[in-house]
């Protein structure tokens, strides 16, 4: 009956406590993110790399960055995929945990900014699940909604493709979890002025 | 290092002085890099702002550096994608000389001077290239292009220099004043004042300045009865009189005006009323040389020696063309103040030839033709001309020709070191074809017009478009009269033109959408002079012939003078008048934009309301196409 205390006393990892304290201040720095994930259903499927920018008045800081491709070895044999890409990438290469322990470490308490963020999230928070941890406590904002909220359009959702095609921001040819972070940032700081977010 | 840090150092290894560094160490700067987004018409610093940490690359978009004098922005540089600015903290500690300012929104690379200094430090060839553009006096012009460095000159030494230069240059002032002796009666200077029309006479004791008479003075004690007009000037006379050296500045007239509180300075040979006047110095000196206002810009244009003083003024007139541009001054209004200003230009070249190869030996007269001759150019296009002389005897004719021949080499020759590009088709007076009598032009232009297709080769329809640019108007009157006398019911004629405006291929397809070059250098763009304006202006050209309108030259005006004319058509004349000014706002943005002519426009940079507004330009096309095949029955051809 008391199975949910057991759960409240469970002991978190050391860096999930730290990522905790941080919301002791309010946030002064955003954090663009965005994620390849190998499907679309939290439970099943799992983050197969991940990108993120610092921004810090108004300016995207190129060396306050995180990406990595995740070594989802089990994943891609339990379903049958190849794992080719992980060989060729540049990127970090990291276990989830180490991963997503790196992320967390990374973000602290900012605002997170992504495109349909609460899908990263989610993926986000069923990879910390897996580690013991609670959920996300970052407040995140939607470059999506922004772009809605700002022309006052309620019926449409617009894919990050349309909205780059909008603001005139160049597709890259390569595509990573970086890029799309990188025009994300881009495009959330042309939104940001335009809606008037400090 | 990550990935998009690499895209950047990809990016910077194209531009100077990057290309000087390895791949390497260029992925050290970029992984310090900050990026930011300026909105349209945001300011990144602007003048007196403490300096940044960073100087900046242009990634995308437009920057303008601007600085401000007598509360006017003035352009100093436009910094492309790959130009670099903000170099002043590298170099000095006082606060920025100018204003950076995004012309569209733009991203810019803000690179920290910290993590740059080293490498300027180890590679001269980076520091040569900071310092050159921190010093560089020069404006961008096309000198320094051809270098294969754009320049951007970043300094308040380069700052001062501009303004001084622009104030010395053009604070010119009267430099034989008016003098009388301090005996002289007063209705006696005041009847020599008039006579000289100046507000103003120097009293001077043996060449030395004593004082000065005003007309305010002759107001305030002759016409109070205070003095009797037989009084002596010494009595009415303000004095001591402020006097000032000969190369003073504009700002230190301007100070020592205000300090003493009045309106003329005495220019004396040391500065002290001690020496000799040379000059005087009025109020209307200073207004006058304060704005590279277009009436300036003619001032200069005839008092310039060299094609290069000329060719800097025309630099300026490009910033004048810009400047009117961003505040919405109408098109029509700025191209008549640039023809002006190119038709002195012209006149000015002719004029220093004429000074190196002596005075002609018979009356001629120098015809822009072509878009000067319609007063459309507001870009560097290039030249169009024909000379006519008038006739001489048989035996003279080779020497006059000969001369002429040359004069108008030379001409065309200084017109080119201006920025006026050759004609390619060689529609220039210093063409055998295009400089002689005007018997030989009667006929050229009789056969033209009564044969016109036999010889059709040489006919363009540009020859129906002149304006004179120097020698002798009646020339010019001579040779519109034989054109309209040619065009009275000339079927044959208005046939060859009407067919000539129409056979240019229509701007929108059939689903009204742009039609685009589909190979060449500029595949992908829009030729908004050959399918846009030139029907037009085609157009206007053959309906004023025909209507036997004289000397309205201005395809705007033109289209204004059919709609008075013709009023039953009023409406479509009046929205081709409205389409021409707008398409050729167009071209001149897209050639300021680029530096060329501005013939090609890439639909794709365009917002979907310039968009618009582009197509909505070329609707009034067809039903003036419509208007034409009626009026002159061109069915049969096309």
């Amino acid at each position: 009956m008391l199975d949910w205390l057991k759960n409240i006393n469970k002991e978190h990892p050391d860096f999930w406590k730290n990522y905790l304290t941080k919301f002791e201040t309010k946030p002064n720095r955003f954090v663009v993110i965005s994620t390849e994930t190998s499907g679309l259903n939290p439970e099943k499927d799992v983050i197969l790399s991940l990108g993120a920018f610092g921004v810090v008045d108004n300016n995207i800081v190129i060396k306050d960055s995180f990406e990595a491709v995740l070594l989802q070895y089990k994943f891609l044999h339990d379903n049958n995929l190849s794992n080719e890409f992980i060989v060729e990438s540049k990127m970090l290469k990291l276990l989830e945990e180490d991963a997503l322990q790196g992320l967390i470490d990374f973000i602290g308490n900012a605002v997170l900014v992504g495109h349909h963020i609460n899908f990263d999230i989610e993926m986000i928070n069923a990879g910390l699940e897996r580690l013991d941890c609670g959920r996300l406590k970052n407040e995140a904002l939607d470059v999506d909604m922004m772009y809605r909220k700002l022309k006052d359009i309620n019926d449409k959702q617009f894919s990050l493709d349309d909205l780059s095609e909008i603001y005139k921001i160049p597709k890259s040819d390569r595509n990573s979890p970086s890029e799309d972070a990188y025009r994300i940032a881009l495009l959330f700081l042309k939104l940001k002025s335009r809606l008037g977010i400090k | 290092m990550n990935t998009i840090a690499e895209h950047i150092a990809d990016f910077l290894k194209e531009y100077p002085p990057f290309n000087n560094l390895s791949f390497h160490e260029l992925s050290d700067i970029a992984t310090n890099i900050r990026v930011l987004n300026l909105e349209k018409h945001s300011v990144l610093f602007q003048i007196n702002d403490v300096l940044h940490d960073s100087f900046y690359v242009v990634a995308n978009g437009t920057i303008n550096l601007t600085t401000i004098a007598d509360a006017e922005e003035t352009i100093l540089n436009k910094c492309h994608e790959g130009d670099i600015f903000g170099l002043r903290p590298f170099f000095a500690k006082n606060n920025y000389m100018m204003t950076a300012k995004a012309r569209e929104e733009s991203i810019v690379y803000a690179i920290p001077i910290a993590v740059f200094r080293p490498f300027v430090a180890n590679n001269s060839d980076v520091l040569n290239f900071l310092l050159e553009s921190f010093a560089v006096n020069s404006r961008h012009t096309k000198d320094t292009v051809n270098q294969g460095s754009k320049l951007i000159s970043d300094t308040g030494y380069y700052n001062d220099q501009q303004t001084e230069m622009q104030y010395i240059q053009t604070l010119t002032y009267n430099n034989s004043p008016l003098t009388t002796d301090q005996n002289s009666i007063v209705k006696d200077v005041a009847i020599l004042m008039t006579e000289a029309m100046v507000d103003n006479v120097v009293v001077c004791e043996k060449n030395n300045p004593i004082g000065i008479v005003t007309e305010a003075d002759l107001a305030s004690k002759i016409a109070t009865g205070r003095y009797p007009i037989t009084e002596t000037i010494d009595k009415i006379m303000s004095s001591p009189v402020v006097t000032v050296i000969e190369n003073v500045s504009l700002a230190e007239a301007q100070l020592l005006m205000l300090k003493h509180n009045v309106t003329h300075l005495c220019v004396t040979k040391d500065g002290t009323s001690k020496s000799v006047v040379k000059g005087i110095i009025s109020e209307h000196d200073l207004i006058v040389a304060q704005a590279s206002n277009p009436g300036v810009l003619i001032k200069e244009i005839k008092r310039s020696q060299l094609p290069k003083d000329l060719k800097q003024i025309r630099d300026r007139l490009s910033d004048l063309i810009q400047n009117s541009i961003q505040k919405n001054i109408p098109i029509s209004h700025i191209s008549n103040i640039v023809s002006e200003i190119n038709l002195a230009i012209i006149k000015r070249a002719v004029e220093l030839s004429i000074l190196d190869l002596g005075s002609p030996p018979a009356r001629f007269a120098w015809l822009s033709i072509g878009s000067q001759g319609r007063k459309e150019q507001l870009l560097l296009t290039d030249q169009d001309s024909i000379l006519i002389f008038e006739d001489v005897t048989s035996e003279k004719y080779r020497d006059v020709k000969d001369y002429f021949l040359r004069l108008a080499k030379r001409t065309t020759s200084i017109l080119e070191k201006v920025g006026y590009d050759y004609c390619p088709n060689g529609h220039m007076a210093s063409n055998m074809l295009w400089c002689k009598s005007l018997t030989d032009w009667t006929k050229q232009y009789n056969s033209w017009m009564n044969t016109p297709g036999e010889n059709s080769n040489d006919l363009s329809s540009i020859f129906f478009d002149y304006e004179i640019a120097f020698g002798e108007p009646k020339i010019e009157e001579a040779i519109e009269g034989v054109i309209f006398k040619n065009a009275t019911n000339n079927t044959l004629f208005f046939d060859f033109l009407g067919n000539d405006a129409l056979k240019k291929n229509s701007p929108l397809s059939f689903f009204k959408k742009f039609i685009i070059e589909e190979e060449g250098p500029h595949k992908g763009k829009f030729d908004i002079k050959t399918r846009a304006l030139m029907p037009l202006i085609d157009s206007a050209r053959l309906l004023i012939l025909s209507s036997n309108i004289k000397g309205i030259k201005n395809t705007y005006l033109r289209f204004k003078q059919l709609a008075i004319t013709d009023s039953k058509n009023a409406e479509i004349y009046l929205s081709c008048a409205e389409a021409f000014l707008t398409l050729s706002k167009f071209r001149t943005l897209e050639g300021l934009k680029n530096d060329d002519s501005g013939e090609f426009i890439n639909i794709r940079d365009l917002t979907k309301t310039d968009r618009e507004k582009l197509k909505n330009a070329l609707t009034p096309m067809k039903d003036l196409e419509e208007l034409i095949k009626s009026k002159f029955q061109l069915t049969q051809f096309s």
